[in-house]
């Protein structure tokens, strides 16, 4: 179905537009072909703010003329063949705003429940020549397009070098070659080096794939420790940074999330890597990050709520749940306060001079650090995680049937720093055996988190309630379905209290104790280089 | 992938303008579409300027020695592709008479490989009922029955309804009717419909008028709603399309 492309810069020129006429009136006298009227066209290319269709070698263009709109699928592994194709109607958004058809189907595994965002836009003139047989069928086209990326940004319009495109009809693969050849001998064209959606974004200053909020740092195990946290430290800046906008006009609720996670882990690196940076600067910002964590708490706790709500509703038996529908609306009602709120917060003063002050701490030349500061960072490393996975232990080990919730979240608090510390130092530690541990840690992690966000939001359900009917907000039947909701949520909680011991004995096991004495056992400076390379 | 065959016992009944603007419809809709030409006439074909030529004819196709991908042209329009008719298909029964396994499941298996490329197929079907039409019937999800409101297309109608019903195997194909080369100002033509509707509650609501326009694809060798897109034939193919995609 799909037919081949074949794409050409023409020579670039100053006066562009005179250059394509000039190219048409020379491609029709050589070419048996019909001009059809010009096409203004507006495009843009759209992707999810971690680029997660670039990721997956597609593209999303949404081409606007004055005849149609509709949105391109094109498979960047292909030269950029459209692969599929939809009219729309609105603006792209989540994937089910979009109509069903075969483009959702390809998109929705990709996209899942992110959002699609205008990555780049561009405006232009396209002139297509259908080229044609002795029948007057059309067996070939050429599409001629001008190209100009907007000024977005702070950055000024670029005006992109025109290309000329060559689609062969199926079935008519020889009147093409013959086309192309023709085209080249009248046309000085060059092949294009890369599909049009790369070529706009390089000219708009974006590059696809340049965000994941994954950790991923390449550590020299002999590198001073002092340095390496820094390197940690500023790549987590980054991710927060790149954040802020998103968070601020509330795109997505995924940017918020990554940025609390950034200011999460950037605590427990303050607060973990220890005898390393100075420890004035560490409880300054410690301090100052943890206001940050909670400023940005209550958006984050309706964006859960909201995602979660049609689940909510259907944890409730049939005859209850439209009794919810008060609550949703209730939440929806103060989201838009807090989102205020929120996006005030990121504008102040006390944000901004916050970021600017971590970030001319961490890029400042090394001053004085701490007792460790030069000391390799694998043996910092080594030290940390062995003795972040013996409190988890012995924590973990306390815990009886009999124990009370506050020492389960003791050793959840113990648990995310021990997985924290492996994901930052994970290229130090042979990838399988680190990835193992990693991942242990997390059903742990899995198991202690249902125990603790079950209560805290049954806890807060409560606290809805009550400030629900303070406000006279919440009739009887939704009071009673929250109830019933409460008790739910109690009732899964209490299941994950009585699944720990299993979960736990299966972290606690002499396997993995022994791949723990194995990986970060004290070495020896020599046996540290080694073991990370 | 789904399949129609737009199919008729009677011949002149508008069968093949129907595929071809309906394709076209889906087509402009985004839906990737294949029109297969299985009337040795070739009309769907001239309709679309393409060569009503298959090489190795239905022999090569069927024996394996031709793919259906080899012989499929893209037409004018973009997602919308045609295969072609060719003459050796009015012997097409004989053909599929020698084929050693299942001589009725011919064409599902030869539309196997393109079942990823396309949202949907139409057949234009050749009138008649025989071993072609019973691989038509086997292969596809609903057939589309063009009926010009007369006694003798009812009869028709009713005789298509029993051979699907006597015959094994065609109980979850949907049949489709709808009223085609309507001319509302005959008596005739609306007392007949009137009482073929309260008969057959299948019978679909959009009705094809009677109109010049409609005849004239011939000359402009084009879709109707390409070169006429407001006239009236243009909006009753839309509305029959409409009906067509929510049955589907």
């Amino acid at each position: 179905m799909n037919p081949m492309a074949m794409d050409y810069l023409l020579p670039a020129a100053d006066a562009a537009e005179q250059d394509m006429e000039a190219a048409i009136t020379a491609i029709r006298a050589h070419v048996r072909c019909e001009p059809e009227p010009a096409v203004r066209l507006r495009r843009r290319f759209f992707d999810s703010f971690e680029w997660g269709l670039y990721r997956a070698n597609a593209a999303l263009e949404e081409l606007v003329t004055d005849q149609q709109r509709e949105l391109l699928w094109q498979d960047l592994a292909a030269d950029g063949a459209v692969a599929a194709r939809q009219a729309i109607t609105a603006e792209p958004g989540l994937i089910g705003d979009l109509p069903p058809g075969p483009l959702r189907e390809r998109m929705a595994p990709v996209l899942g429940v992110r959002r699609l965002l205008p990555m780049v836009a561009l405006t232009g003139t396209r002139r297509t020549l259908r080229v044609l047989n002795d029948d007057d069928k059309t067996v070939a086209r050429i599409r001629l397009e001008q190209m100009r990326v907007e000024a977005a940004g702070g950055r000024p319009a670029v005006t992109l070098p025109p290309r000329l495109q060559l689609t062969a009809v199926r079935g008519y693969g020889h009147e093409t070659e013959t086309t192309a050849h023709r085209l080249k001998t009248v046309l000085a064209l060059e092949p294009a080096p890369a599909p049009l959606v790369l070529e706009a974004l390089a000219a708009a200053g974006r590059r696809p794939g340049s965000y994941s909020s994954k950790l991923d740092y390449r550590l020299d195990p002999t590198q001073p420790a002092a340095a390496a946290t820094r390197t940690i430290l500023l790549g987590l800046l980054d991710t927060l940074e790149a954040n802020i906008d998103g968070t601020r006009q509330n795109l997505d609720p995924e940017f918020l999330h990554d940025l609390r996670v950034a200011t999460r882990r950037t605590r427990s690196a303050l607060g973990q890597i220890k005898g390393v940076l100075p420890q004035a600067i560490v409880d300054d910002f410690k301090a100052r990050f943890a206001w940050l964590q909670q400023v940005t708490g209550p958006v984050r706790d309706l964006d859960v709520y909201l995602l979660d709500f049609p689940r909510l509703k259907t944890d409730l038996p049939p005859g209850l749940r439209d009794d919810l529908d008060p609550l949703r609306d209730w939440l929806a009602a103060h989201y838009d306060t807090e989102q205020q709120r929120l996006a005030g917060t990121l504008a102040s003063e006390r944000f901004v001079t916050l970021l600017r002050e971590w970030r001319a701490f961490l890029e400042a030349p090394a001053r004085n650090g701490a007792k460790d500061a030069k000391t390799p960072i694998a043996a910092v490393a080594d030290k940390r995680i062995r003795r972040m996975f013996k409190r988890v232990r012995e924590e973990g080990r306390a815990i009886t049937d009999a124990s009370p919730p506050e020492d389960l979240h003791e050793l959840r608090k113990s648990c995310k720093k021990l997985r924290y510390l492996m994901e930052f130092f994970q290229s130090l530690y042979p990838a399988e055996d680190i990835k193992g541990l990693i991942k242990q840690t997390k059903v742990l992690l899995d198991n202690l988190g249902g125990f603790q966000d079950l209560a805290v939001q049954a806890e807060h359900l409560r606290e809805t309630a009550a400030a629900m009917q303070r406000e006279d907000a919440a009739p009887l039947p939704t009071l009673l379905a929250m109830g019933a909701l409460i008790s739910r949520m109690l009732e899964g909680q209490q299941r994950a209290r009585q699944e720990f011991a299993r979960i736990f004995a299966g972290f606690d096991s002499a396997q993995n104790a022994a791949v723990f004495e194995r990986l970060f056992a004290d070495k020896q400076p020599a046996a540290a280089a080694e073991a990370g390379a | 992938m789904k399949i129609i065959g737009v199919y008729s016992i009677k011949g002149g009944v508008g069968k093949t303008s129907t595929t071809v603007n309906l394709a076209y419809l889906a087509a402009a809709a985004g839906q990737r579409t294949l029109v297969w030409d299985l009337d040795p006439q070739g009309a769907a074909s001239y309709y679309f300027r393409i060569k009503p030529k298959v090489k190795g004819g239905g022999r090569g196709l069927l024996r394996g020695k031709r793919s259906p991908d080899d012989a499929i042209k893209g037409t004018d329009f973009e997602l919308l592709d045609l295969l072609p008719a060719d003459f050796s298909y009015r012997n097409m029964d004989i053909l599929l008479e020698g084929a050693k396994k299942r001589p009725t499941g011919q064409l599902k298996r030869l539309l196997k490989p393109l079942l990823k490329e396309y949202d949907l197929v139409l057949f234009d079907c050749p009138p008649s009922i025989s071993l072609m039409s019973e691989n038509i019937f086997r292969a596809a999800d609903a057939l589309l029955v063009p009926l010009i409101p007369s006694t003798l297309s009812a009869r028709t109608l009713a005789q298509l309804l029993d051979f699907l019903e006597t015959e094994d195997g065609f109980g979850a194909l949907r049949v489709l009717p709808f009223f085609s080369m309507v001319d509302a100002g005959r008596a005739l033509h609306t007392e007949t419909m009137e009482r073929l509707s309260a008969e057959h509650p299948q019978i679909l609501s959009a009705r094809i008028p009677l109109a010049p326009e409609v005849e004239r694809m011939g000359l402009h060798r084009m879709p109707l709603p390409a070169y006429a897109p407001s006239n009236v034939a243009s909006g009753a193919y839309r509305a029959l399309w409409d009906e067509v995609a929510a049955a589907l």
